[in-house]
């Protein structure tokens, strides 16, 4: 070891050179593996990356390498290079734009209905003195229960001939809906359903949001005359923008994703009016046994989720704070 | 100028003052809307109570709540045909183990991205949150493929191995655990306390709130899941809740007194569970909402 050693004389004074070890990689890491800390980070964070390795990283780089291939299930390494074959198949798919057609038509609609309503219910809710627990306790129920027993709940409600929706309608001398079995009311009413299994959850949020702006504020505006608009329009709503930025991300992600919804509550649709995205994905892998193809499909998807995140955290970052 | 802010309420002048004191119009306009939401939402539940209740005769004749014939046949039709309980057993051991394991490892990862400093921090993190940004969908087929390399295709353990490390949950308990003074864990240092004494001991128990409303969320996720166990699992013994309540659709077409019975057995221990404990649910989807 190169470790410098003077000699120790019996008059230590101030000119003496004292022992120096070098400060050497090899010194540094025999420090560090006697460091209980880095024990107890190591031993957490190896099988973490080994996970993630396994089940993140290597299934994304897959991803990638399955939409190019034309991929033989039986016999995977036999799986033929087809470059951007795939891609062109998923455009050729007859039902490629109608159901792109259909998942911007739910985002689009899920979207101008959620965020006002549950806008105008937290300001209910922010503005009430009394019984806020209950009523969000009540308005956040349909978030927490099963979504497959929703959906079977309004499939049973919205049946065109017994259900209680047009039974209630008929005994009013309403005119009745045709709900889930007509080509054109199909999706707006599964988009209905959907806002209003998701509502209490941005409710929550929003509200959380409002509450949290300081009081003063709206004194300070109540002084000055403002109005019940003018406090909403110029305090509210500037201050919960980075909320309502995160409400809109988080509502187009997922709208743009959903599967378990259109897959049971109509299939696809009255013909194809229901025919989402991720369920041509899914019958491209499981249905017809295309990897190849369905994965390409997905990437697609990916993509335009990437760019629809960005411009909206571009477009819509507030730039009030405070 | 420090203006007393009742003076100044009083200063102005609204037309609800020349009403009688007691009606005040604002907070009774807001109350009925969110009576209306929450009619809204409620009702479809409170429907589906008494629909499993009926035959099915009743259930599409009359549009009376209260059946005129209380009936269990229906709760009978679904035990018998469909091995519901076999589910729910399914579904009860892969959302336990997996909200068990997310807790641990996120918390242990939020501690480490939180109070450790390392070479190499935040680049590691910022490759554990990317992947968070890629949609399921495309990874769906890929890890369809790994599954069944590593044979779990058909085994609950396909959907359990799948969740047992939660970016959300690291990013989620890295942002409270940040908070967490470091001059606590520097003095359990200094007295000589073990890595694992300090997290155990001092982090997790501070650390109560966001840990139960992080199980939640994943607990809740994990119970409702649905394409990811309709790919992985394929015979009806293995099957969780979703699947075989998406099932009773082709089982019992139309006969949606049936439906209803299955929809509330999936429904009722969620319910029941939430009817006490609201409050962190719902401080929970706060929380999460207001640290992002």
């Amino acid at each position: 070891m190169a470790v410098q050693t003077v000699h120790k004389s019996k008059d230590s004074g101030a000119s003496d050179q004292r022992q120096v070890a070098p400060r050497d990689w090899r010194y540094q890491l025999r420090k560090t593996l006697r460091r209980p800390q880095f024990w107890f980070g190591f031993t957490l964070l190896l099988p973490t990356l080994i996970w993630y390795w396994v089940f993140s990283y290597r299934p994304i780089i897959q991803a990638f390498r399955l939409s190019a291939v034309h991929y033989q299930i039986l016999n995977p390494t036999a799986s033929k290079f087809v470059g951007l074959d795939n891609f062109s198949t998923i455009f050729e798919h007859p039902l490629f734009w109608i159901s792109v057609q259909n998942t911007l038509t739910w985002a689009v609609l899920s979207f101008l209905s959620t965020i006002p309503i549950s806008m105008g219910i937290a300001v209910c809710l922010a503005n009430i003195r009394r019984g806020r627990n209950l009523y969000q306790g009540l308005i956040f129920l349909p978030v927490v229960v099963s979504l497959v027993a929703v959906l079977l709940m309004f499939r049973m409600l919205m049946d065109s001939e017994v259900g209680q929706f047009n039974q209630i309608l008929r005994g009013l001398n309403l005119p009745e809906s045709k709900w889930l079995a007509s080509t054109t009311s199909a999706l707006p009413t599964a988009v209905g359903i959907g806002v209003w299994k998701s509502l209490g959850f941005y409710v929550v949020i929003l509200t959380a949001g409002l509450l949290g702006i300081p009081q003063e504020l709206y004194d300070a505006a109540l002084v000055d005359g403002a109005n019940e608009w003018q406090r909403f329009w110029r305090i509210s709503l500037p201050l919960i923008g980075h909320t309502l930025v995160l409400v809109t991300v988080l509502l187009a992600i997922g709208a743009l994703q959903e599967f378990t919804l259109p897959y049971i509550l109509t299939g696809g649709g009255p013909g194809n009016a229901t025919y989402l995205y991720n369920l041509l994905i899914y019958s491209e892998a499981f249905t017809d046994l295309r990897f190849g193809t369905a994965t390409a499909a997905a990437l697609l998807q990916f993509f335009f989720i990437l760019i629809i995140s960005v411009l909206q955290l571009k477009l819509l970052r507030p730039t009030w704070s405070y | 100028m420090n203006i007393d802010t009742k003076e100044a309420t009083q200063a102005v002048r609204y037309r609800t003052d020349r009403w009688p004191r007691r009606v005040n119009l604002g907070q009774t306009v807001l109350h009925l809307i969110l009576l209306a939401l929450t009619l809204v939402t409620t009702v479809p539940f409170v429907w589906m109570i008494f629909a499993s209740f009926k035959n099915f005769k009743e259930l599409v004749s009359t549009t009376a709540l209260l059946p005129k014939v209380w009936t269990l046949a229906n709760y009978e039709g679904i035990f018998s045909r469909v091995n519901f309980i076999a589910a729910f057993g399914n579904s009860v051991i892969a959302a336990t183990t997996v909200t068990v394991a997310t807790l641990f490892t996120s918390a242990v990862l939020g501690y480490i991205f939180a109070k450790y400093h390392f070479w190499g921090k935040e680049q590691l993190f910022l490759l554990l949150l990317v992947t968070m940004m890629v949609p399921f969908a495309v990874v769906l087929v890929p890890l369809y493929i790994t599954i069944g390399d590593i044979g779990l295709i058909n085994h609950l353990g396909g959907i359990i191995v799948t969740g047992l490390w939660s970016t959300f949950g690291v990013f989620f308990m890295r942002q409270f655990m940040e908070s967490i003074p470091s001059e606590l864990i520097d003095a359990a240092r200094i007295d000589g306390a073990s890595e694992w004494r300090i997290f155990l001991g001092i982090v997790v128990p501070i650390s109560t709130a966001p840990l139960a409303a992080l199980a939640v969320f994943v607990f809740l996720g994990n119970w409702d899941s649905f394409l990811w166990p309709l790919v992985v699992l394929n015979s009806p013994e293995k099957q969780t809740l979703p699947l075989v309540l998406a099932g009773l659709r082709n089982l019992f077409w139309t006969r949606y007194e049936i439906w209803a019975a299955g929809s509330i057995l999936t429904v009722a221990p969620v319910m029941l569970i939430y009817s006490f404990a609201s409050k962190y649910f719902i401080q929970g989807i706060a929380m999460t909402g207001l640290k992002a």
